[in-house]
């Protein structure tokens, strides 16, 4: 491997790396735009140029692969020199409307003004007038004088998507980003380019002017809208007692990002896993236990009714449960555990298939977590759990509904009038939990800690990143509540971790793992769950 | 000196092949692919010392010769006919008024380099040269000089002509390459040289028209006598010479390279415009190039005679200007061009380029600041070194020069407000 020296620290890298990237790896900070690494290389942006001894003028770090004895200086003065000429060409025709923007607080403009510019400006003989605030997409909006030319969204375009809706339109310092006639920025992906967008040129318009980023806190989970379970970050409101604006401060979730785990999803995120949020934010929630009157139930008189309706079933033969596919393996195997104590039920995983696979991110099986249901549960669908219910066959059906979206939970048709006992466990008020004659809250997707199993057999941390609306508790903990009234002794769980040590333990595809060995970016587990149910 | 270049431009029907052939044309390509293997004729042109007509200056056997050895992939020869350099048009009167030559000398190249196909990108301005062009391809078709079987051989090339769109930008190698595959002309970041990856992603050599048009003769007359014309082995041949400006006879010129600058000006050029103007400044090698003060042109021009001036031969585009010139406004319309035709890729041309047009436009305005000639020279040298491709240092080289060797005329400017050359002269 080639041996380097950056600023004086010697380094061994492999053959290939850019300067850049050898740099990054060790933690020493090249400033730049247009690089990324999920991308091409443009060098196009001229911040990353470093001084290569022996080279006549400043290297891209971003393009030169390191040879063997290179000796690179990424700040002595010439560099430095360097990047505030960049710094001050970039900024001679922005708008500085930072006051007004949202990439401010996360804008690298900002931060490397800060750190390589120079603070004040030469330039004072009128700046290139260019279009603000277009609408170029469902979904972003474009500002040609904030736009640095990098060209990372039209790079993400031709060679992510492969859409290549945007473009390059005229020349010189006119030059703007631009749609080609007739074209959209609509692809699935798009809000990857407001990600990716290193200033406030394309902004998200669900995101736009909703808040400031340092009243963000960010969880690091795993989305829930389908099976490819792609890491992310979730943006929540720091909730703000003393500030009056309202809703700009409340704790509920203001964006969904992506967070980059090269073995599942790379960088990006799909549109509908980024906006899948707002229906989970304006979905009508369950908030208390109910009876079927719409009554309030003292919590400990609705889990020992449900027990007690789980038990008497079980015993006849005739208890159903019917389980969302975006539950925790945790809250599975807490149910699972509950059904084997009372005897056995007819089990079966819902399925929430929609349009087709695609060859990016995208997967038509929306259960976040089929593969760890059917790891845990059995690979069953819910059809014969339906059908002996609607045939009469069963006394209590119990239902654990979609934790995302009350439009997932299963469409239960007439079958609600045929048990006797319909038992709702789930966050939401949806169709399912109005037929029901016992509703128990629990908390949605990201209120909860947990873990769930991509397509691809990993085990990735989904965590609570704002508390739970209503009285919803964790699902795990809410099969544990039931545990008394159905008759069996209840394990002696205190903690999600403690669910899944007792998972790892008994069921084949977790063996060998434990709750601190997942960490932030997933587990592989030995052999791949079964994909689906 | 005996015309070899433009020996053809005044004969009748000088476009023909007939006319061609009766010259002893596409005596050179039957002598290359009949008689010499690929790798001689590469020698051959090293050994002739012929340096690229575009503007470079590089050797042109050595960039023959960085093309692979082993054919693994099409190799395409790239013939730049797209002369857009302000002061320059050679290539012009090469393609309008003796296509063959340039075609010949194509065919060639790509027989050299073992080319599947020679592209010859010609400016969209163009548009009579491309019908001439046009023609003359198709006869060389019909008479096997392109096509299959070349001059009765296995070898086999195709020759196209693609026309451009305008852009100067597409005038450079790589941003040629891109607009030739359909693209936004755009230069392409270096490494991949286009030996290794040029259009296409195939290995391609890039030759000016003028170039091209040297290497028949090479062939036919040998690389000694090419070699013995000129001021030294590195800067060898017959050369055009683009004469604009204020002389009596401005226009195309063949002679020697190293011809010196105040022959073409007061002998070839017929002198000064006006007798009561004398030489104030000279730019030698297309606007790109730094300009010269009327004390620096006792100079040759050829490479590296020029390059001892810090200035260059560039496309040989002589502009000459006399003693009424304003420098403010010779640069403004100079920065005006290079930030027209920046192509807005990389930072610091894109916004460079614009902001020192709008500086000087500041100063011809009579609304300059004193800060504003440092301010413009620093600019400049931000720029120069700092880009994807040359034109970032086309555009820093006039300002450079222009406010550093004319800096009491821009200072002018600025105390007093106003244009001191024009506003004293038109007194």
């Amino acid at each position: 491997m080639p041996r380097i020296t950056i600023d004086g620290v010697e380094m061994e890298v492999p053959a290939g790396t850019t300067v850049l990237q050898a740099a990054l790896s060790r933690g020493r900070e090249v400033p730049h735009y247009c690089y990324h690494p999920g991308l091409s290389i443009a060098g196009n942006c001229r911040m990353c140029l470093v001084e290569v001894e022996k080279a006549p003028k400043l290297m891209i770090a971003c393009q030169t692969q390191v040879a063997d004895g290179m000796v690179v200086h990424t700040q002595n003065e010439k560099v430095k020199q360097a990047q505030a000429a960049v710094m001050e060409f970039l900024l001679i025709n922005h708008p500085l409307d930072c006051p007004i923007c949202d990439q401010a607080g996360e804008c690298r403009l900002q931060e490397y003004a800060v750190e390589h510019g120079t603070g004040v400006s030469r330039h004072d003989v009128g700046k290139v007038i260019q279009s603000k605030a277009i609408d170029i997409g469902k979904h972003i909006m474009l500002d040609q004088e904030r736009c640095i030319q990098c060209s990372r969204c039209i790079r993400f375009c031709n060679e992510v998507t492969g859409t290549g809706e945007l473009d390059f339109f005229q020349r010189g310092d006119r030059t703007k980003i631009g749609l080609y006639p007739g074209k959209r920025l609509d692809n699935p992906y798009s809000g990857n380019t407001v990600d990716i967008c290193p200033v406030g040129a394309l902004t998200l318009k669900e995101f736009r002017f909703a808040t400031r980023v340092w009243y963000l806190k960010n969880t690091p989970t795993v989305c829930a809208g389908c099976s490819r379970g792609c890491n992310v970050m979730v943006a929540v409101g720091k909730k703000q007692e003393l500030m009056t604006s309202p809703g700009q401060f409340d704790d509920g979730i203001k964006r969904i990002v992506p967070r980059v785990n090269e073995q599942v999803n790379g960088h990006w995120i799909c549109d509908e896993g980024r906006l899948s949020y707002i229906g989970l934010e304006a979905a009508g929630r369950l908030p208390h236990a109910q009876d079927a009157d719409d009554h309030e139930l003292d919590w400990d008189e609705a889990v020992r009714r449900a027990g007690k309706g789980i038990r008497e079933a079980a015993s006849a033969g005739r208890l159903g449960v019917i389980a969302t596919p975006r539950a925790t393996n945790e809250t599975l195997h807490a149910l699972k555990s509950l059904i084997d104590g009372v005897g056995g039920a007819a089990t079966g995983v819902q399925s929430i298939h929609r349009g087709e696979d695609d060859n990016l991110l995208i997967r038509a099986d929306k259960g976040a977590n089929s593969a760890g249901a059917a790891a845990i549960l059995g690979a069953t669908g819910a059809d014969d759990v339906l059908r002996s219910a609607g045939e009469g066959a069963l006394d209590t059906l119990v239902v654990l509904g979609d934790l995302l979206d009350p439009a997932d939970t299963i469409d239960l048709g007439d079958v609600a009038t045929r048990v006797k006992q319909l038992i709702y466990i789930g966050p939401f008020a949806d169709a399912a939990s109005k037929a029901a004659h016992l509703r128990l809250p629990v908390s949605a997707w990201a209120e909860e800690d947990g873990t769930m199993v991509n397509v691809d057999g990993r085990v990735q941390l989904v965590r609570r990143c704002h508390r739970p609306r209503g009285e919803g508790r964790p699902g795990w903990r809410v099969m544990l509540d039931l545990f008394p009234g159905a008759g069996v002794e209840a394990p002696d769980w205190s903690s999600w971790e403690d669910v899944y040590t007792a998972l790892s333990g008994g069921t084949d595809t977790f063996r060998g793992t434990t709750a601190e060995s997942i960490g932030l970016l997933g587990l592989s587990t030995a052999e791949p769950a079964p994909a689906g149910a | 000196m005996e015309k070899v270049l433009t020996r053809n431009i005044h004969k009748e029907n000088s476009q023909s092949i007939d006319v061609y052939l009766a010259g002893g044309g596409y005596e050179g390509l039957r002598k290359a692919v009949t008689s010499m293997s690929p790798g001689d004729v590469v020698e051959a042109v090293k050994k002739s010392g012929l340096r690229g007509r575009g503007g470079a200056g590089f050797p042109t056997g050595l960039k023959w010769s960085f093309m692979p050895k082993e054919k693994t992939k099409p190799h395409y020869l790239l013939c730049n006919a797209d002369e857009s350099e302000p002061g320059t048009f050679k290539d012009r009167l090469l393609m309008e008024q003796d296509p063959h030559m340039m075609i010949e000398g194509c065919m060639i190249g790509a027989y050299a380099m073992q080319a599947d196909a020679v592209f010859v990108y010609i400016r969209g301005e163009f548009v009579h040269g491309t019908k001439v062009l046009d023609k003359a391809v198709a006869e060389a078709y019909e008479k096997s000089f392109a096509g299959k079987n070349i001059c009765g051989s296995d070898w086999s090339c195709e020759l196209v002509v693609h026309r451009g769109a305008g852009a100067y930008i597409c005038g450079e190698e790589t941003a040629l390459m891109t607009s030739l595959e359909g693209e936004r002309g755009y230069p392409r970041v270096k490494p991949p040289f286009p030996a290794q990856a040029g259009v296409w992603g195939m290995p391609t050599t890039i030759n000016n028209v003028e170039t091209l048009a040297c290497v028949p003769d090479i062939i036919v007359r040998g690389a000694d006598w090419f070699a013995g014309i000129g001021t030294d082995e590195r800067n060898t041949g017959p050369k055009l010479y683009c004469l604009s400006g204020h002389v009596q006879r401005p226009g195309v010129y063949e002679a020697p390279m190293g011809l010196p600058l105040k022959e073409l000006i007061y002998d070839l050029g017929g002198g000064m415009l006006h007798a009561d103007r004398p030489l104030k400044a000279c730019i030698p090698g297309g606007s790109s190039v730094p300009v010269l003060r009327a004390e620096e042109c006792d100079v040759n021009l050829d490479f590296d005679s020029l390059a001892a001036l810090k200035t260059g031969l560039g496309s040989a585009g002589i502009m000459v200007m006399d003693s009424s010139t304003c420098m403010v406004k010779a640069l403004l319309r100079i920065s005006h061009f290079y930030a027209h035709e920046s192509c807005g890729q990389c930072t610091p041309c894109r916004e460079g380029c614009g902001w020192m047009e709008r500086i000087l436009q500041r100063i011809e305005d009579g609304k300059g600041l004193q800060q504003d000639i440092d301010l413009l020279k620093n600019i400049a040298d931000n720029i120069e070194g700092r880009t994807i491709c040359a034109l970032g240092d086309a555009a820093a080289w006039p300002v450079q020069s222009f406010v550093t060797k004319f800096r009491d005329e821009f200072q002018a400017h600025v105390d007093e407000q106003r244009c001191t050359v024009q506003g004293a002269a038109h007194a």
